[in-house]
C-alpha cells in the first residue's frame, strides 16, 4: 500500500553508496532523474542494503538505490509502466507451457523462461571460463615439462647409485619400480603442497577481489572435484615423467652410468 | 673460450639441456603472453579512442558514454557552449537509439547512431557515401546481410517502440547510401548511422534536442585536461572524459585481467628461474671434480663463475627464442577467446604484440637465467680445491 502523496517517501541505498558518500539511515537526500536538475524529490533513507553476489555487476561501480515502484514511476514520468514482471510458478507447473500461455494471451510484451535469460546474460562468463581453461592447459603443459625435467635431473643424480645396484644384481624392473615409487612420492607430496597453496591462494584471491570490487562474490572456489582432478593429474604427470626417466636409466649399461 | 666451454658442457647432456630449454620456452611464452595481456588492452583501447583525433568524450553528468540511457538535454546550446572553449576545434554530437527495420517479416532491430556526417568519428565508410540527406543511412555489413539488402535499397524503419501499444514514435523510409564499419561496435553487431536530426525527429518528444554524447577534438598540443575542465565549467550537466580517463576507467573495470597477467607472469618467471637453478645446481654438483681440476691448474674463480653463468644464459636465451614464437602463437589463440566477449569493439585486442614488451619479457628471462646460475657457480668456484680433489679421487 503506497503512502499518501504528502508523506515523505523512503528509499534504501546500497552499502557502497552509503560508505562513499557518508550517508546513514534517517538522512534526507534529493533525488532527480537528470544530472544537475534544479528540482527533485526529498526522501529519507530507511535502509542500507547489502549488494547481491551478482557476477554481471562485479566490474561496474554503479550505485544502487531501491524505491517504491509508484514513486519511481512518478519521479521519472514513466506513468503506469514497468520494465518487466518476474513470475513465480507453482513447483509442479511446466514453465514452458506457462511461457507459451502468457505469450499467447498478452499483447505488447513477451515472456522468457529464466534459464533462457541466464544463458543470454552469462555469455561473458562463458568467455572467461574458456580463457581460464586455455590458461589451465598452458599451465599443465608447463608443469609437465618442468616435472619431466626435474625427474630427469633427479634420476641423473642417482646414476652412480643405480649403477651400483645394477652391478650388485638388482634387476632393471626393480630399478624402474624404485624410481617410479620415488616419482609417485614426490608427485603426491607436491600435490598436497599444491592443494595447500591453492587453498591459501584462493583465500587471498577472494579477499583481494572482494575488497577491490566491493562484492560478496567468491572469485575462486576450491571444490573436492578440483582437488581430486589436480591431485590425479599431478600424480599421472609425476609417474609419467618418472617412468620416462627410469626407462632411460635402466637402458643405460651400469658401467656407462659410472662414467667408465 | 668461456662461451665455447659452456656450450660444450651443455652439449654433453643434450636431452637434459633440451628439456630445460623447453621448460624455459614454455615459461617464457607464458611470461610474454602475460606482458602482452598487461599492456595490450590499454594500448589498443587508447588507440581506438584516439582514432580520428577525438580527445574528449562528453556524456551526461556522472555517466560514461553509452553506459546508461541518460541523454544530454538542450544539446544545441551545449554544443555551442563546448565549441566556445578556446582549444576545442570540433564538436561531434552522437545520439543512440534502437532502430526497427519493418520490411522483413519479423522486425529486425539494430543499433542506430544519429551523427553529423561531416564531423563524425563513429564509423569508417567501406563503400558508398555518407548520409548527407535526412532520409539516408549507412549500415553495417551485419545489418545488410540480415536484411539481404544492398546499397540503393530503401528500408521502412522506425524508432521509439512502445511495446504496450505496439506503436512507434517515428517511422520513415530511408535510402541505404553506404556500407560502414562501426569502430566502437563488434563486427557482428547490426548497426546504422543516420543524420542526428533524423534520429531526434523520429524519437519523438523524448529525443528532441538531446544527444547521448559529444565527441570533441582539441587543437594539436592543447592541454586536454584544461579543455576538459573548461567544458565541465561551461556545461555543468555533463562529464568530460579524456582518453586517459576513459582508459583508466576501462582498466579499472578490467583490472582482473591485468592482475591475472601480473600473477601468472610472476609465476612463469619463478618457474623458469627454478628450472634453470635446479639444472645448474645438478650440473655443477656433477662437475665438482672437474671444476676443482680447473681451479688446480690455475683457472680463475671468476672464469668458472662466468662459464657456469653463461650456461644458464644460453639455456635462457634458447628457451626465450622458442618461447617468443610459442608466446605469439598462444597469444593469438587466447586473444581470439577474449575477443568473443559480447559487444566488444572489433578494434580491441587483449594481447597486443609490441617489440618493447617482447624485449622486456626476454630481458627478464635472461636476467633470471643469470641469477639462477650465480649461486651454484659461486658455490662451485669457492670449494677448497685440494679437499675436493681428494674426495673426488677417493669417492
Amino acid at each position: 500500500m503506497p503512502p499518501s502523496a504528502s508523506a515523505e517517501r523512503t528509499i534504501a541505498i546500497d552499502e557502497r553508496l552509503a560508505a562513499d558518500v557518508g550517508l546513514r539511515i534517517g538522512d534526507r537526500v534529493v533525488l532527480a532523474t537528470e544530472p544537475g536538475a534544479q528540482r527533485g524529490d526529498t526522501v529519507s533513507i530507511a535502509a542500507i542494503v547489502k549488494r547481491r553476489a551478482d557476477p554481471s555487476e562485479v566490474a561496474r561501480s554503479d550505485y544502487r538505490i531501491r524505491m517504491h515502484l509508484d514513486h519511481l514511476q512518478r519521479l521519472t514520468g514513466y506513468g503506469d509502466r514497468v520494465d518487466r514482471f518476474s513470475l513465480q510458478t507453482a513447483p509442479d507447473a511446466s514453465v514452458d507451457s506457462v511461457v507459451t500461455r502468457v505469450n499467447a494471451a498478452a499483447f505488447g510484451f513477451r515472456a522468457y523462461p529464466s534459464r533462457a535469460i541466464a544463458v543470454e546474460t552469462s555469455k561473458t562468463f562463458l568467455v572467461v571460463r574458456r580463457f581460464h581453461r586455455a590458461i589451465g592447459i598452458i599451465t599443465i603443459v608447463a608443469s609437465a615439462t618442468f616435472l619431466l625435467c626435474i625427474m630427469l635431473l633427479k634420476v641423473d643424480e642417482r646414476r652412480r647409485d643405480v649403477a651400483a645396484m645394477r652391478l650388485m644384481g638388482v634387476s632393471r624392473a626393480t630399478v624402474v619400480r624404485s624410481v617410479l615409487l620415488e616419482a609417485s612420492f614426490v608427485a603426491l607430496l607436491g600435490s598436497l603442497f599444491g592443494v595447500a597453496l591453492g587453498l591459501v591462494t584462493a583465500w587471498f584471491v577472494n579477499t583481494h577481489y572482494q575488497s577491490v570490487y566491493r562484492t560478496p562474490l567468491r572469485f575462486a572456489i576450491v571444490t573436492t572435484e578440483t582437488v581430486a582432478i589436480s591431485v590425479v593429474l599431478s600424480l599421472l604427470l609425476g609417474i609419467g615423467a618418472g617412468a620416462l626417466a627410469a626407462r632411460r636409466l635402466a637402458r643405460t649399461p651400469p658401467l656407462a652410468l659410472f662414467g667408465r | 673460450m668461456r662461451l665455447q666451454l659452456a656450450l660444450l658442457s651443455l652439449r654433453r647432456h643434450r636431452s637434459r639441456t633440451l628439456l630445460a630449454a623447453l621448460g624455459v620456452a614454455v615459461s617464457g611464452a607464458m611470461l610474454l603472453d602475460m606482458v602482452m595481456l598487461a599492456t595490450g588492452m590499454r594500448e589498443s583501447f587508447a588507440s581506438l579512442l584516439g582514432r580520428n583525433r577525438f580527445t574528449i568524450r562528453v556524456s551526461p553528468r556522472g555517466t560514461l558514454p553509452f553506459d546508461s540511457e541518460a541523454t544530454i538535454t538542450n544539446a544545441a546550446d551545449a554544443a555551442t557552449a563546448i565549441a566556445r572553449v578556446s582549444t576545442v576545434t570540433t564538436v561531434a554530437p552522437v545520439l543512440g537509439a534502437t532502430l526497427h527495420v519493418l520490411d522483413a517479416g519479423e522486425p529486425v532491430t539494430a543499433f542506430a547512431l544519429g551523427v553529423d556526417p561531416r564531423v563524425q568519428g563513429d564509423y569508417e565508410l567501406l563503400g558508398g557515401r555518407h548520409p548527407t540527406d535526412p532520409n539516408e543511412l549507412v549500415a553495417s555489413d551485419a545489418l545488410l546481410a540480415r536484411l539481404s539488402a544492398r546499397l540503393g535499397d530503401t528500408l521502412d524503419v522506425a524508432v521509439g517502440f512502445d511495446p504496450q501499444l505496439g506503436t512507434f514514435a517515428g517511422r520513415r523510409r530511408l535510402l541505404i547510401v553506404g556500407r560502414a564499419r562501426f569502430l566502437f561496435l563488434s563486427a557482428g553487431d547490426r548497426a546504422a548511422a543516420l543524420q542526428l536530426s533524423t534520429v531526434q525527429a523520429m524519437g519523438g518528444v523524448g529525443r528532441r534536442d538531446r544527444v547521448s554524447l559529444f565527441m570533441v577534438r582539441t587543437a594539436p598540443g592543447a592541454d586536454v585536461e584544461a579543455a576538459q575542465a573548461a567544458i565541465e565549467r561551461a556545461v555543468p550537466r555533463v562529464t568530460a572524459l579524456s582518453i586517459a580517463g576513459a582508459v583508466a576507467e576501462a582498466e579499472n573495470r578490467l583490472s582482473y585481467f591485468r592482475q591475472l597477467a601480473f600473477i601468472l607472469g610472476a609465476v612463469s618467471l619463478i618457474v623458469g628461474f627454478l628450472l634453470v637453478t635446479t639444472m645448474m645446481t645438478v650440473s655443477v654438483n656433477e662437475r665438482i671434480g672437474e671444476i676443482a681440476v680447473m681451479r688446480a691448474i690455475g683457472v680463475s674463480r671468476l672464469h668458472v663463475v662466468h662459464q657456469i653463468v653463461l650456461e644458464g644464459v644460453a639455456i635462457s636465451l634458447a628457451g626465450a627464442a622458442v618461447g617468443l614464437v610459442l608466446g605469439i602463437g598462444t597469444a593469438r589463440y587466447l586473444n581470439s577467446i577474449l575477443r568473443s566477449f559480447p559487444g566488444l569493439p572489433d578494434a580491441i585486442d587483449f594481447f597486443l604484440f609490441q617489440p618493447d614488451s617482447a624485449l622486456r619479457a626476454i630481458g627478464l628471462l635472461v636476467m633470471s637465467g643469470i641469477a639462477a646460475g650465480i649461486y651454484p657457480a659461486w658455490r662451485a668456484a669457492s670449494l677448497p680445491v685440494a679437499a675436493t680433489l681428494r674426495e673426488e679421487a677417493v669417492g
